[in-house]
């Protein structure tokens, strides 16, 4: 409906009531012959309504000062913020660097020594009851290396870790973000009965080796050996590494 | 409510107390942005929601029917939660994302504010302040019942200058009302009151 001064004050003057008896029967008639006019009216109607009520306009506008204030009080504060951040930040970096410094010749052996070894554990296509998406959304973003959308989602739904399979996902995701003490719970919960316990074991020796604890590592490995399965000639390899 | 410093937050929101509203702004604007912004919002929809939910409760505590039995917090809360799964919904977001932002919180299931016939208003008054100031002034002598003599007489417009006025500043307001996702056509159900 094209909307032209015309229409408007007719719809005005029917809303003030201030329409000639006449052309209120007209403006009726022509109402009820005509929704899409009914609908502009209903509208108007509407639109007279809300904004008559004056105070709720008025407390509206004065919550976008409030809002705007606050905004520009806040990013001062950031300012002055960020000055400390960066000042605490060269702080800390100069600290930890010299201890950094003493640590990293070691360490960085074994770092060599694990990366070689760690292959991301593989994941099986799985297919199941109602909440096969859910699983299949996990698989894929394991696969796809997005580890912190497996970790975010196995964290929260705590309950899709039916099979150990998915700690083996979930203790590989957090072994590619850093956060070996998480995987290390992960591999330590599946047992060694269980038929993912021997790959639980390898995760866990190489666990260990990055994070430099050669002893724990060599004692997993020594179980792997004597074991005698899959993982049993990479275990003799990296033993016969670390020794040297 | 028998708190009494619940009491005075919501009499200073009440009474459009500045300060009052400054500092509640304060202390809860950042958990509801951080809700909308995990949410699939913007920093400008958290804006949005959390106004338009004191606004909310602004007409309750003035038409006397803001009837809660839980903190001012939860209750807010409450509604600023609803008010943007509401909006979500219409963003057609939510089909995917469900379990994320389903109410979780007991205290929020009674809440059932009408938030969906209020949605059409803030729009209107969102929009209304965006106009130029000339045009909320005409329209708002229009709104309070000025006729168009009065009008023009206030403003020192001549009567046909502040017709035409009018109309324009109204057809824009209609316009951008319109074009605002959030906005859901009118249903004509009501029959017209004479």
């Amino acid at each position: 409906m094209e909307r032209t001064q015309e229409l408007f004050e007719k719809i005005e003057g029917y809303l003030a009531q201030t329409l000639s008896k006449e052309e209120l029967l007209a403006f009726e008639k022509e109402i009820a012959e005509d929704s899409e006019l009914k609908h502009e009216l209903e509208k108007q109607r509407e639109l007279h309504q809300v904004l008559r009520d004056r105070d709720t306009l008025d407390f509206k506008e004065k919550l976008q000062k409030i809002s705007a204030e606050v905004k520009e009080e806040q990013s001062k504060s950031n300012i002055y913020f960020s000055y400390w951040k960066i000042a605490a930040s060269i702080v800390i970096i100069l600290g930890l660097g010299t201890l950094l410094w003493n640590n990293l010749s070691k360490t960085d052996s074994f770092s060599d020594l694990y990366a070689s070894y760690y292959t991301l554990y593989p994941a099986e296509d799985s297919t199941r009851g109602d909440t096969a998406n859910e699983w299949g959304d996990v698989v894929k973003n394991y696969t796809k290396g997005n580890y912190d959308a497996v970790i975010s989602k196995l964290e929260k739904t705590t309950s899709l870790i039916t099979s150990e399979q998915f700690r083996l996902y979930l203790g590989n995701s957090y072994l590619n973000t850093g956060k070996e003490q998480e995987a290390l719970l992960q591999f330590q919960m599946i047992s060694d009965t269980s038929r993912y316990g021997e790959a639980a074991n390898w995760y866990r020796a190489l666990t260990h080796l990055k994070l430099g604890d050669i002893k724990k590592s060599s004692e997993i490995l020594n179980k792997i050996i004597n074991y005698n399965g899959i993982y049993k000639e990479k275990a003799m390899q990296l033993k016969a590494e670390l020794k040297e | 409510m028998n708190n009494p410093k619940e009491r005075k937050i919501l009499e200073g929101i009440a009474d459009g107390d500045t300060v009052v509203i400054k500092a509640f702004y304060k202390k809860n604007y950042n958990y509801i942005r951080g809700y909308i912004l995990q949410n699939s919002g913007e920093e400008e929809d958290a804006e949005d929601v959390f106004q338009d939910a004191l606004v909310v409760m602004y007409e309750k505590l003035r038409s006397d029917t803001l009837d809660i039995n839980v903190s001012i917090r939860t209750y807010f809360y409450a509604v600023c939660k609803n008010i943007w799964r509401s909006r979500l919904r219409k963003k057609k977001k939510l089909i995917f994302d469900n379990e994320l932002i389903e109410a979780n919180e007991e205290s929020e299931e009674y809440i059932i504010e009408d938030i969906e016939k209020k949605e059409r208003e803030h729009v209107y008054r969102k929009y209304f302040l965006t106009l130029s100031d000339a045009c909320k002034k005409v329209l708002g002598l229009v709104f309070a019942g000025n006729n168009m003599k009065e009008i023009a007489r206030i403003t020192g417009y001549a009567e046909g200058y502040a017709r035409k006025k009018k109309f324009e500043c109204k057809k824009s307001l209609f316009d951008k009302v319109e074009k605002d996702p959030m906005y859901q056509e009118l249903k004509i159900t009501s029959e017209k009151e004479v």
